[in-house]
This record gives C-alpha cells, sequence and structure tokens, in this order.
C-alpha cells in the first residue's frame, strides 16, 4: 500500500513549528515507515508536486504572492492543516493589523517602497478552507503526532479543546490568578502547552488562543477590577494570536 | 559568453532565499542573494511594548535560536536598568545556551549541512547515512531536553526574565541528564574527526573572522568584538563599525565594515569563533584537533561544519561541568526597578554574533530598537564566497555551479527568518 505523502508548507512564520516535526526527533524515523515526507523545503531537496495527501502548512499570509500560493497548496493538498499561531491565528505579526503599515516598514528599511507586504497579517482560514487546525506558538509536537496517526487510522485526533485551567487543576499547579493575583489568560485559553508558564509561576500569556467559547470581555472586565486600565487589558491580548483574541472578544460580546 | 544560474528556493536552509549569478566570460558579473522571506517588522512592532513582552516577543524571530534572541534581549534591557545577575543565575543562562547550541550545530550538521558531503538530497535518502543521522537526532533530543528542564520547552522557553528567570530548576532534575549528556560527549568527539575528514573543494581565501571574545571562557553570553583584522572594542560601539544597507532584491539587509570608506564583508559564526577562540577548549578537545592534524586557521567556508562538531563537543562538555556545578539560587530572579536609558548588547547565537540593542522609555516601554542577525552580517560575505568560488571553477557547467553555490550558502547556516529583522540607525 501506497505510504500518505506529506508535503511541509512555510510562510510568514519562524520555523519554529516545522522544526516541531523534526524535534519529533526518533517518533520522526518511526513515522517515516508509515508516511512520505515528499516536500520539505527546510529538510529536503525535492520538487513541488501536483497532489499531497496531507498538506502541512506554517506560517501566515501577509503578502500578495503569499495569497497566490495558499490557493495553489489548498489545491494540491487532499487534506490540509494548519500548524501553529501564525497559520492559525496571523501570528505575533498580526499586531501590525492595528497599526500603519506604511509607517512600520519605514522603520524598518531605508528603502520601504521596494519590500512588498499586506497592511494585514491574516491566517490560513481568512484564504482556503483548513481540514484541521493545530493551535499553538509553538504546537505541542505531540499533538503533530497524534494528528498525522490519527489520519492514518481515519479517526478524530485526540486533542483538547478546553480551557488551561483545567489541566493546571489536574496537575495541581496553583492557580496564578488566585494565588498570585496576576492576569492571567488561562481561562480564555486554549490548552495544550503541558501546562508551562503556571508551572513557572507566571500566568499564561495566551500562545495556545483562544478556546472557543471563551468569555473574553468577563475576563477583561476581571482584570479591570483588579486595576488594570482598557490599553493594559488590551496588550495582554495582543501577542501571538492578537488576531484570533481579539476576533473572539468581539463575536461574543453580548 | 554568458552563464546563468539560478536557484528558485534553496533547500535545507531555515527561511525562505534563492539566487541568480551571471557570469560574462569568466568572470562573475553580477550575484543576487535573493532572499524573499516575509518580513514580520519586530523592531516596529515592538515599540511602546513593555521590557517583559520584549524577551518573549523576541524569541518569535527564530524557532531554531530563540534562547539568543531572549539572551541578547535580556542582557541588553539589564544593562539599562543596570541589573548585574548573580553567578548561579549566569552559570544557568550559559547552561541554557549550550543547550541550545546542541540542538541547533546537531541539526545543521546531521540533517541539513552533512547530506551535501554525500551527495544525498535528504539525511533519510540513504540507509547508512540515515545511521549517522540518527545519532544527531539523538544528540539534538539532548540539547531540547537542557531546554526543557530549565525553559519549559525548546522552542521559545518560558522561564527566562529580565533579572534572571521566573523559576529555577532542582538540581535532581539536572544531575538526572548527566549519564546520557556523558554518553554523548564522548560519542561527539568522534565526530570531530568524521568532519575533519569530508570533502572539501579547497575554496580558502582571506577573510575576515568577527566573533566574541572572553578572556576566561568560550564565548556565548560575554565578551568583547574581536576580529583577525584589528577589531577589538566593547559591545557598544559595534555599531559604529558596521554599517547595514538594502539591496533591491531582498527583504533582508546586508553589512559591511567600514575600511577606509569602503564597506567590506566580514564572518560570523562557528568558523569564526572557533579561529579566534580555539584556545579556550579543553585539553581534552584541542588533543582531538591535533589528532586530526587540522591546519588552523579554518579558511574555507565549508569547513565550518568542523567548528560546529568542535563546539557540538564542548557544548556537552561545558552543559556537564555546569550542571555538575549548579546550586538552585535561592531567589530565582533579582528585585529591579525599570528606567529610561539605552543598552546594547551581543551573544554568540548558534549562528554567530547576535547584537541588540534598545532605547525604554521611564517605565521600561521601548522607544526604539535594534537588532543585527548573525545572517544579516554574512550575507555579503556569502557572495564575495561565491565570486570567489566560481571564478576559481571557469568552465564548469551551471549546473555543477548551482549545486557548489547551494552547498557553499549551506555552509553558513543562513537563518534566513532572522535575518529580515534589522533596523536602521
Amino acid at each position: 500500500m501506497r505510504k500518505p505523502t506529506i508535503g511541509v508548507f512555510k510562510f510568514t512564520s519562524c520555523d519554529g513549528c516545522q522544526l516541531s516535526l523534526l524535534n519529533l526527533e526518533e517518533e520522526l524515523v518511526d513515522l517515516l515507515e508509515f508516511f512520505s515526507i515528499a516536500y520539505f523545503r527546510e529538510a529536503l531537496d525535492a520538487p513541488l508536486r501536483k497532489q499531497f495527501d496531507i498538506g502541512v502548512v506554517e506560517g501566515s499570509i501577509s503578502n500578495n504572492r503569499q495569497r497566490d500560493e495558499i490557493v495553489d497548496i489548498r489545491e494540491r493538498s487532499r487534506f490540509l492543516m494548519t500548524i501553529g499561531a501564525c497559520a492559525t491565528a496571523g501570528g505575533l505579526q498580526a499586531l501590525r493589523n492595528w497599526s500603519n503599515i506604511g509607517e512600520m516598514k519605514r522603520q524598518v528599511y531605508p528603502m520601504p517602497e521596494s519590500v512588498e507586504a499586506l497592511a494585514i497579517s491574516t491566517p490560513v482560514s481568512e484564504h482556503v478552507y483548513v481540514d484541521y487546525e493545530l493551535w499553538g506558538c509553538p504546537i505541542n509536537k505531540d499533538a503533530l503526532a497524534e494528528t498525522l496517526i490519527s489520519f492514518l487510522v481515519g479517526k478524530k485526533p485526540g486533542i483538547p479543546v478546553y480551557s488551561l485551567c483545567m489541566d493546571c487543576k489536574m496537575k495541581g499547579v496553583p492557580c496564578i490568578l488566585v494565588s498570585q493575583g496576576e492576569p492571567c489568560l488561562g481561562p480564555v485559553t486554549r490548552t495544550g502547552c503541558g501546562v508551562l508558564c503556571p508551572s513557572f509561576a507566571r500566568p499564561c500569556y495566551g500562545c495556545f488562543g483562544p478556546r472557543e467559547g471563551a468569555n473574553i470581555q468577563a475576563l477583561m472586565e476581571y482584570f479591570q477590577k483588579m486595576g488594570l486600565d482598557n490599553r493594559e487589558t488590551t496588550l495582554l491580548l495582543d501577542k501571538m494570536n492578537t488576531f484570533a483574541y481579539r476576533k473572539a472578544r468581539i463575536e461574543k460580546a453580548d | 559568453m554568458k552563464k546563468l544560474i539560478k536557484s528558485e528556493y534553496l533547500a535545507r536552509v531555515e527561511g525562505e532565499g534563492g539566487f541568480v549569478i551571471e557570469i560574462k566570460d569568466g568572470k562573475v558579473a553580477k550575484i543576487n542573494l535573493r532572499i524573499f522571506e516575509a518580513p514580520r517588522l519586530f523592531e516596529s512592532f515592538l515599540r511602546g511594548r513593555s521590557y517583559s513582552d520584549v524577551v518573549d516577543f523576541t524569541a518569535r524571530i527564530c524557532g531554531i535560536c530563540p534562547v539568543a534572541y531572549q539572551m541578547s534581549s535580556v542582557h541588553a534591557i539589564e544593562q539599562v536598568f543596570g541589573i548585574v545577575v548573580p553567578q548561579p543565575v549566569r552559570d544557568l543562562r550559559r547552561l541554557m545556551y549550550c543547550g541550545e547550541w546542541i540542538e541547533s550545530h546537531s541539526l545543521h550538521i546531521f540533517l541539513l549541512h552533512g547530506p551535501d558531503f554525500f551527495g544525498l538530497e535528504s539525511a533519510w535518502a540513504d540507509k547508512q547515512y540515515l545511521e549517522i543521522a540518527k545519532k544527531g537526532l539523538m544528540f539534538k533530543k539532548l540539547g531540547n531536553e537542557i531546554l526543557s528542564i530549565i525553559g519549559g520547552r525548546p522552542v521559545h522557553p518560558v522561564s527566562v526574565r529580565v533579572g534572571g528567570f521566573y523559576r529555577t530548576p532542582e538540581r535532581k532534575n539536572l544531575l538526572a541528564m548527566l549519564p546520557s549528556l556523558e554518553a554523548a560527549y564522548a560519542e561527539s568527539l568522534g565526530f570531530i574527526r568524521w568532519a575533519a575528514e569530508l570533502p572539501f573543494s579547497g575554496n580558502e581565501w582571506d577573510m575576515e573572522f568577527v566573533s566574541l571574545s572572553h578572556k576566561d571562557e568560550y564565548p556565548m553570553n560575554e565578551g568583547s568584538v574581536l576580529s583577525n583584522k584589528g577589531l577589538n572594542l566593547p559591545v557598544g560601539r559595534f555599531l559604529e563599525e558596521i554599517q547595514e544597507y538594502q539591496v533591491g532584491y531582498s527583504t533582508a539587509l546586508h553589512s559591511g565594515l567600514r575600511r577606509n570608506g569602503i564597506l567590506t564583508p566580514f564572518i560570523v559564526g562557528p568558523l569564526a569563533r572557533f579561529n579566534l577562540n580555539h584556545s579556550m577548549l579543553p585539553q581534552e578537545i584541542s588533543q582531538k584537533l591535533v589528532e586530526c592534524s587540522l591546519k588552523l586557521p579554518l579558511r574555507e567556508t565549508q569547513k565550518a561544519i568542523i567548528a560546529r562538531t568542535v563546539e557540538l563537543s564542548y557544548a556537552f562538555h561545558e552543559s556537564i561541568r555546569l550542571i555538575k556545578n549548579y546550586e538552585k539560587p535561592d531567589r530565582p530572579s533579582v528585585r529591579f526597578d525599570a528606567c529610561a536609558g539605552t543598552g546594547a548588547w551581543a551573544t554568540e547565537a548558534p549562528r554567530g554574533l547576535l547584537f541588540h540593542r534598545y532605547e525604554l522609555d521611564g517605565q521600561g516601554n521601548v522607544n526604539n530598537c535594534s537588532i543585527i542577525p548573525p545572517t544579516v552580517q554574512n550575507l555579503s560575505h556569502m557572495e564575495q564566497d561565491i565570486h570567489h568560488f566560481i571564478e576559481d571553477h571557469p568552465g564548469r557547467s551551471a549546473d555543477f555551479l548551482r549545486k557548489e553555490t547551494e552547498k557553499l550558502i549551506r555552509g553558513y547556516d543562513p537563518c534566513i527568518s532572522c535575518s529580515v529583522h534589522v533596523v536602521i540607525r
């Protein structure tokens, strides 16, 4: 039986999520028994082919070339999955969406006119239909392995979508919000990191993005009661998943 | 007679780039390293953000070397606030950097660059080479484990903060790594000879090597900037010596050293670092170099693979030493007050000198910042290196020249995602 083919594609990103595939280390070698990695520019010199069974996409869409390319990748992929905050939420670079791109380019480049960049950085899902999303900055590499294996056996990936709070409780980590009185995004953030920041005695800063159905506005109002002003609460959301948190906040507003 | 050499999209490098080379009658008429990686404009969106956000944000410049960004940014900010961290914190940061050097160098030596010397399209294309690649993955895993223990995860660690760490590891968790680290160290020494005996093309020429240098140690988090051609200055004055400029065909800026009004290329990274600091290596590793009859300095950029295997062994050796001496500090971080000021620092990322400069306001928010990654510093040197190679091989086919140019570029271990982040002064 033919091994399913994987194509790994990069858009606007830091490469950290693609690296998660290589960070599977010996599990990667095991996965290679069941999959053929047909396209992966970072590790392999192979040409683009007409069809891939699984397209794995990292990175947000932030220029015109990428807008065309993602449509092409969608057409070549039977199943398209996005990995990481850039691809699922537009990434940290989506901070440009709330600013002026011309001004930003001028601050970085001596000749800004020669650099092409869209005024907004958007997730892949704003451009094409996405079959599966893995959130995180970076993603959890075990979640990637789980998703690929699930594809192989035809089952739904066992990726939890509840808030970080549940996993803090299960791990026995004291609640940062309650015990330290610091603004923690845990209640509105998707779990998956393995309870990192609270284990390091710091509040969650939302690298896994908003969980579905999160009541972000309510949490912001709670932070305001703690003494933060509107600007400070917005800054808490304006990180790796800024576009997704802001969107979720507006959509859920009563 | 005109020849065109083109590579649309380089493989086995980090990030997106390609090249176009025009040769006229055996002479190189044009070399354009086309970096088309999409810019994310970090230096712009960092403005107005707090110093604590800087540490978390700059990590996202690179997935392979986030610790380098966290180290450079945290030290530059600590300089503004007048913070000097205690020795145990300094040692823990050095251990973290060892973890990153191990992870990054293993990836490059065995998965990205190594295959070139065997004519392979990937590390898993050949069953024999795969056994070597598996060793590389095993080394990489240990580097990642060090980062996970200290930082929570290897990509974008969460424990680094201005003043120290949010939390420091328990001694027993680090000690538990010793047996694997000692075994890996012993095995890594053998790869120094493996690298020294690889087939090199002999593209040697007179280069300027630039790296940090420190009187007590092989440089990582601290030092002054040194070169083999007379540079010796504190990091703060480094900006005065180099100039970034924009070329129309690249989203990354180029750099050069100002020498008598001319901008001259220079090279940073393991080759430069090793050439300038090998006297700082432990006896056991220096002995291996003697056994390989290595002629120093290494003057061919492809030989950086040798420097990387040496640094891989060094990072194992150093992590073992630091773990054995580790005592959990009383406090994970020092108390401080934010204040206005400008701080500039450089640390040695796996790929070379990584320079950060921040101008902060009274609350510690960023007014202005400047980040110069190692790959930006190497781009002009890469072009000159390619130029030398091509003119030394007249009459060769376009296909041969294209393949050799790709190999040459890979020897620099370019991190293209990082390279699109430079700000003008």
